[in-house]
């Protein structure tokens, strides 16, 4: 039941459509699941080297920047020491040659200024000094402030850093070098630097306050924030919602490099390409596919729907169906002409049997009623009566055993086919009865195979033979002889009606199979064989020989056919 | 027939399936283009837009370029910063809008010199289809996409409550102002002087107007204070006019005596707070309007949402005690690229 109703529901081309859509959903979602688990971890380890590379570079160059500018700074320290005189000449010829030293400052131990070196006008009167900021007293410490603008220089405010260096002693009365280096060096460096396509570079300082940010316009003017714990993050890479945060503390300094990649860019763009890619890929064989199964059915299940149809119908009433042929691809055309074909045979066919049926009602019919002709039994019954009369009364009881036996078996219980040995029976009651009545007229012999009794025959086959060779055969003769022979013929049986009668011309064998019999002899010739070729076939029938003044031999061929076989046929 | 009959439905099959096959590898070839973020993508076309500013000299319009090419390296748009010689050329600034539109930019972002001389040319440029975003100083136009302006009502009023909490005596006050047609101007001088007039002690306003420039400006601050030798208050509204108003005052040797409330910020006029001539600076965030402009232009150019048509900047109030403030220094001192 449940076979049958899953059966009914799918078409072959909804089938097919449905299997190609799961089988591409299925392959398009396998690949994104592959994509997304094995490149997303290759990109996002790649993402990572690259964040870590770019941020080692950018702490190697302001390491570099640092030490060079710290280093600058122990030889200024030195040569003051040894050499206190110079010590003007070398301030001068320092921000002579180095354009990225804005001002050289000295300061007694009470933090007065005792000294500046610049390129650039000071102002008249100083407020302020950014540059002049407390350090810790502690020796040789060389200290590194965070950016700020210099303050002392008329109408000129460069952003600097000063690298502050205190002596433990005092030379040529100074206790405190500071050297204001620009800042836009560092500044333009850190601008360029890129990690992936958005990435990017800051430098904080220990407390988390931005030194210097490629967009410190911007963070500034209120309109970008960075993530305000990322002080607390250790040296290393960080992953923190889809943003790789690469953190780098600085040698000799607390600043810290803080690389800034972006992994969504770089992963997520590629995945969503993909899915988008994958989802047309999708919609595309969707479409292709229900194209195809239009396609396909209009071809295909359309006309085989129509076919299976037709032969529902044909099905339904056989006889009246008309065929019309079915247009599709080559093989429904096919199947549409062999059914086409097969219709008309089988209607065909039918109309045959159909004819045969009647046709052999027909003929049945009519060999009975010859059976029951009453010229023969009245010619019979007066026979007995008379054979009474004359007391013969033996012969009177042969005759009507006789007379009742042949009817017995003319009869047959209605079946048309009865066994040989019944039929030669028949014949032989037949000939018992007319050698009485046209007493010793003629002989007759039977030869019998008794290998041929159980095999079937059509009844009343032998007696209109045997009647036409009495009746037209040795009407004028008065040594007759019949003979009846029954042989097996390799698969076949062979009966044969032999007399030695006046025989018969050319034109008159061919009459007997015209002739349909309805003179008052009885059934005729024909109406055997058209029996015999209804129920076994066109190859199976009567022959018949003769020849004038020689007598006629009738041979009789039929199938080997026994009771338990009769319906194979 | 029947051959025929057989040919062309399996053609038809072949037909779609070549056709679709063609479509899918024209659609892999501009795929492929299309992959790359949608920075990357305009890089075949970048979109072309326009900021006419006011001046390209000012600290001010300097500030205000650098904020907007940030923002157009960021969305990688291709942008042209144009502004007049002078601050009073608003017929030049129409012939920049004009070559704009002739010039097909995607969008313009404007600062009008004159709030209704520059409309006509404006509302030529939105008839043209380009969105107009004002930065600064406002047109009279009705079809302009978004105006990102300093609240300078607000603006005008946090100068004057300065002034009024800086002297606590009778305030006699000087506005050197602008162009009279410059609507910003008008708003700062209205905010001023309502926030002054609260106080209930000012004896007298007077008012000059001059042109926007230094020189100008020089003179009409010293005429004013020729003529009104008790003004102690002065608002000098733009950057050209702090620095015009400071010389004036410097020159006439009255910086004690006269405390300037100014606009905007430039390198004379940070030092002019450390000499006393001017006594405080109401600073703009002119970065942040070139980048918001360029910003919203960008939005509109990709139909994106704007999140209002109206984006008041901040201001700050810059001081001789505060200008070294970690945080003012980093609005007041422009980094050198």
């Amino acid at each position: 039941m449940f076979k049958r109703l899953k059966r009914a529901d799918f078409s072959l081309s909804k089938a097919m459509t449905m299997v190609v859509v799961i089988m591409v959903f299925t392959a398009v979602i396998i690949a994104l699941v592959i994509f997304n688990t094995v490149f997303r971890d290759s990109l996002e380890e790649a993402a990572i080297t690259s964040a870590d590379q770019s941020v080692e570079q950018v702490s190697v160059t302001i390491n570099n920047y640092t030490s060079d500018m710290i280093e600058i700074m122990d030889k200024l320290y030195t040569n003051s020491i040894e050499d206190p005189s110079s010590q003007e000449e070398l301030f001068r010829n320092l921000i002579d040659i180095r354009n990225d030293v804005v001002m050289v400052a000295t300061y007694d131990v009470h933090n007065n200024n005792t000294g500046i070196w610049s390129n650039y006008p000071t102002k008249e009167m100083i407020y302020t000094n950014l540059s002049l900021f407390p350090v810790p007293d502690s020796g040789e410490v060389i200290n590194i402030s965070a950016p700020h603008v210099v303050s002392v220089l008329e109408n000129y405010y460069p952003w600097v850093v000063t690298i502050t260096k205190t002596a433990d002693e005092t030379f040529s009365n100074a206790a405190k070098i500071a050297i204001d280096v620009r800042f836009s060096a560092i500044a333009r460096y850190i601008d360029e630097v890129g990690i992936g396509r958005h990435g990017y570079c800051f430098i904080m300082d220990g407390d988390g306050n931005i030194i210097y940010h490629p967009q410190q316009q911007l963070i500034y003017a209120g309109l970008k924030r960075e993530m305000p714990d990322l002080m607390t993050l250790s040296d290393g890479s960080h992953m923190i919602d889809g943003v790789i945060y690469t953190v780098k503390t600085l040698d000799n300094c607390d600043w810290k490099i803080i690389g800034v990649a972006y992994l969504d860019e770089t992963v997520n763009e590629r995945v969503s390409a993909m899915i988008s890619a994958s989802v047309l890929i999708f919609i595309i064989v969707v479409l292709m596919t229900f194209v195809s199964s239009s396609l396909f059915s209009y071809l295909f299940t359309k006309p085989a729907k129509k076919l299976a149809h037709a032969m529902k119908d044909f099905e339904d009433n056989a006889a009246d169906f008309v065929f019309e042929p079915i247009e599709g691809s080559v093989e429904v055309n096919n199947l549409s002409d062999s059914f086409e074909h097969l219709v008309k045979r089988i209607q065909r066919l039918m109309e045959e049997v159909k004819n045969e049926e009647t046709t052999l009602r027909k003929t049945e019919l009519k060999a009975l009623q010859a059976q029951i002709n009453p010229h023969f039994l009245y010619n019979t019954l007066d026979s007995i009566s008379w054979m009474c009369e004359e007391g013969k009364n033996e012969e009177a009881v042969a005759m009507v055993n006789a007379l009742a036996k042949l009817f017995r078996i003319s009869i047959s219980r209605g079946h048309e086919i009865i066994p040989i040995e019944k039929e030669v029976q028949h014949a032989e009651c037949y000939l018992q009865i007319q050698k009485y009545r046209y007493t010793n007229h003629f002989d007759y012999e039977f030869e019998v195979e008794e290998s041929c009794k159980e095999y079937l025959c059509n009844k009343i086959t032998l007696q209109p033979l045997i009647e036409n060779a009495l009746y037209h055969g040795l009407n004028m003769i008065d040594e007759g002889h019949i003979a009846i022979r029954i042989f097996e013929d390799g698969e076949d049986v062979i009966m044969e009606v032999e007399d030695n009668g006046s025989g018969m011309t050319e034109e008159q064998v061919e009459e007997l199979f015209v002739n349909d019999g309805t003179d008052h002899h009885g059934i005729g010739v024909k109406n055997v064989n058209d029996r015999i070729k209804i129920y076994f076939g066109d190859k199976y029938g009567i022959k018949v020989r003769s020849e004038l003044d020689e007598g006629t031999c009738v041979t009789i061929r039929i199938p080997k056919i026994t009771e338990e076989r009769k319906y194979e046929k | 027939m029947r051959n025929k009959r057989n040919v062309t439905p399996l053609s038809i099959f072949v037909c779609i399936f070549l056709l679709a096959l063609s479509m899918f590898s024209v659609f892999l070839i501009f795929g492929k283009r299309n992959q790359p973020n949608p920075l990357e993508r305009a890089t075949d076309r970048k979109s072309f837009i326009v900021v006419i500013g006011k001046s390209d000299t000012s600290a001010f319009w300097q500030s205000v370029s650098s904020g907007a090419h940030a923002a157009a390296a960021e969305y990688n748009l291709d942008m042209n910063f144009v502004a007049p010689a002078s601050e009073e050329d608003y017929e030049a600034q129409n012939s920049m809008i004009r070559a704009a539109i002739m010039g097909q930019a995607r969008a313009i972002i404007f600062s009008a010199i004159d709030y209704n001389a520059n409309a006509e040319a404006i509302n030529e440029a939105i008839e043209a289809g380009i969105p107009v975003i004002v930065i600064d100083s406002d047109v009279n136009s009705e079809g302009v996409s978004c105006r990102i302006m300093t609240d300078n009502y607000l603006a005008g009023r946090m100068a004057g409550e300065q002034a009024v909490r800086n002297n606590l005596g009778t305030l006699t006050v000087g506005v050197v102002n602008y162009d009279v047609n410059s609507a910003n101007g008008q708003q700062r001088e209205q905010g001023f002087c309502d926030a002054v007039n609260e106080s209930g002690r000012v004896a007298d306003i007077y008012t000059v107007n001059c042109l926007s420039t230094e020189e100008s400006a020089y003179e009409c601050t010293t005429e004013l204070l020729n003529e009104h030798p008790e003004i102690n208050t002065i608002a000098a509204l733009n950057e050209l006019m702090s620095l015009g108003s400071g010389y004036a005052v410097r020159d006439l040797g009255v910086a004690d005596e006269v405390d300037i409330y100014a606009f905007d910020s430039n390198v004379v006029s940070v030092g002019m707070l450390e000499t006393g001539e001017i006594e405080g600076l109401v600073v703009q965030n002119p970065y942040a309007m070139g980048y918001l402009g360029v910003e919203t232009a960008y939005r509109l150019i990709n139909d994106l949402p704007l999140s209002s048509d109206h984006i008041d900047t901040t201001t700050t109030y810059v001081s001789a005690s505060n200008m070294y403030d970690t945080n003012i220094q980093r609005m007041v001192f422009r980094f050198e690229g």
